[in-house]
């Protein structure tokens, strides 16, 4: 399975030069998404996902050990360490939260027969996972993520998109929408029609004056 | 719908309250938004226990021991997310002011965090939230309201908003500005 999401992630920057603010928002940043997918996992019984989220979690407990190493590093005096440990606690807590998104998937482990309820949870819930696809008809196909400003468009965020048999999860803003990606979103039932009225054609994607001029 | 799928549904909805306002107590330094964290998270103590005793219950009615070890499982860690937040909360409240890096994390993050007072002339004023579908239309999701000295947590779609209002919100960094011009009335909404 190629998985391009997590290449780009741990390529994304060399960990033993990242500073601890890097770090710091890399955890935030996979926290969520883990979050996210884990539910996405069980919603759409993927052991795909699932298993994303558990090599997520990995990568959550490498970079918990060198913000530790970095931040011990940097305190020179007792006050600056009495700070830095406070900002521990803020990546001790990402850490904990990437380790509970880890729980959630545990429960694919149960029988799907035992689970209806989640998926009943989760369609329920104030913000949605849902799964969209691309129609070829789209004028979101061969357009990056960033450059539509997907999530400030439609308060949709895209976690993950299926290309054939391909994941991307996490996709990044230079990610190029194609025909027939299948996109994983989060967000409320209103955002999600609209940019369903996009991504099957029926709608074209807005553009604006600014946009124009560039 | 089933008390206990509802329950499940506050505790989901809750948890992810939490850490959004958590983060915001950081970022604002905000003890009171901290404080309020902390009793969600008692709250959500009790619900969560309340959830696996029922799960219990209705195991011991319907032998369906492995649904109700699917629900006490989830509960569990739902329960770990909001304790989660409880943990950054708790900086907040120990600390005279949190470590600058801190902040300027939150801000690089994909998710982020932004603070806006609603002025006359914004098309949000007198209006639901869910009827200005403020979230599909500007990307930011509402997580607090602070109303003259008051604050409201986790508004539903039915709050209006006034003039005054100090709106807090979550979404991606490239959403802050329209959100901004939004609540200051210089961009204006669409009309549903």
């Amino acid at each position: 399975m190629i998985d391009i999401g997590r290449e780009k992630r741990l390529d994304k920057y060399d960990l033993a030069h990242a500073t601890v603010r890097e770090i710091l928002t890399e955890m935030k940043d996979i926290s969520e998404i883990m979050v996210d997918l884990a539910y996405a996992s069980i919603m759409f019984d993927s052991e795909e996902i699932a298993e994303e989220v558990k090599n997520l979690e990995e990568d959550m407990e490498e970079l918990s050990k060198n913000i530790r190493i970095k931040a011990m590093l940097a305190a020179r005096t007792h006050k600056e360490a009495a700070k830095l440990s406070s900002l521990l606690e803020v990546a001790s807590a990402s850490r904990r939260i990437s380790n509970a998104a880890g729980d959630i998937v545990k429960i694919m482990e149960v029988d799907v027969a035992k689970r209806p309820f989640l998926g009943f949870i989760l369609r329920e819930a104030e913000e949605k996972i849902k799964r969209l696809s691309l129609a070829e008809g789209s004028d979101m196909v061969g357009r990056l993520i960033g450059e539509l400003g997907v999530e400030s468009e439609t308060g949709m965020r895209i976690i993950a998109i299926k290309r054939g048999k391909r994941w991307i999860y996490d996709p990044e803003e230079d990610t190029k929408l194609k025909a027939g990606d299948v996109l994983i979103v989060r967000g409320t039932e209103d955002g999600y029609e609209v940019l369903r009225s996009y991504a099957n054609g029926e709608e074209r994607w807005p553009v604006y004056p600014e946009e124009e001029e560039d | 719908m089933d008390r206990l799928d509802e329950m499940l549904l506050e505790l989901k909805d809750t948890s992810e309250l939490m850490i959004d306002l958590a983060y915001s107590s950081l970022l604002y330094n905000n003890k009171e938004i901290a404080e309020e964290v902390v009793l969600m998270e008692e709250m959500l103590d009790e619900l969560a226990n309340d959830i696996q005793r029922r799960a219990i219950v209705r195991a011991m009615d319907d032998r369906d021991e492995g649904k109700a070890f699917a629900i006490i499982k989830l509960a569990v860690a739902v329960e770990e997310i909001s304790d989660a937040a409880m943990q950054i909360a708790t900086v907040t409240i120990q600390e005279d002011e949190p470590h600058p890096v801190i902040r300027l994390s939150i801000k690089d993050a994909d998710t982020t965090i932004t603070r806006a007072e609603i002025k006359p002339g914004s098309d949000l004023v007198g209006k639901s939230l869910g009827k200005m579908r403020l979230a599909s239309q500007s990307g930011m999701w509402v997580v607090a309201v602070k109303r003259e000295r008051k604050y409201l947590y986790g508004p539903d779609k039915n709050v209006v908003l006034q003039v005054g209002d100090v709106v807090i919100a979550r979404g991606p960094p490239e959403a802050e500005q329209y959100f901004q011009d939004i609540c200051d009335g210089k961009e204006r909404l669409e009309e549903p």
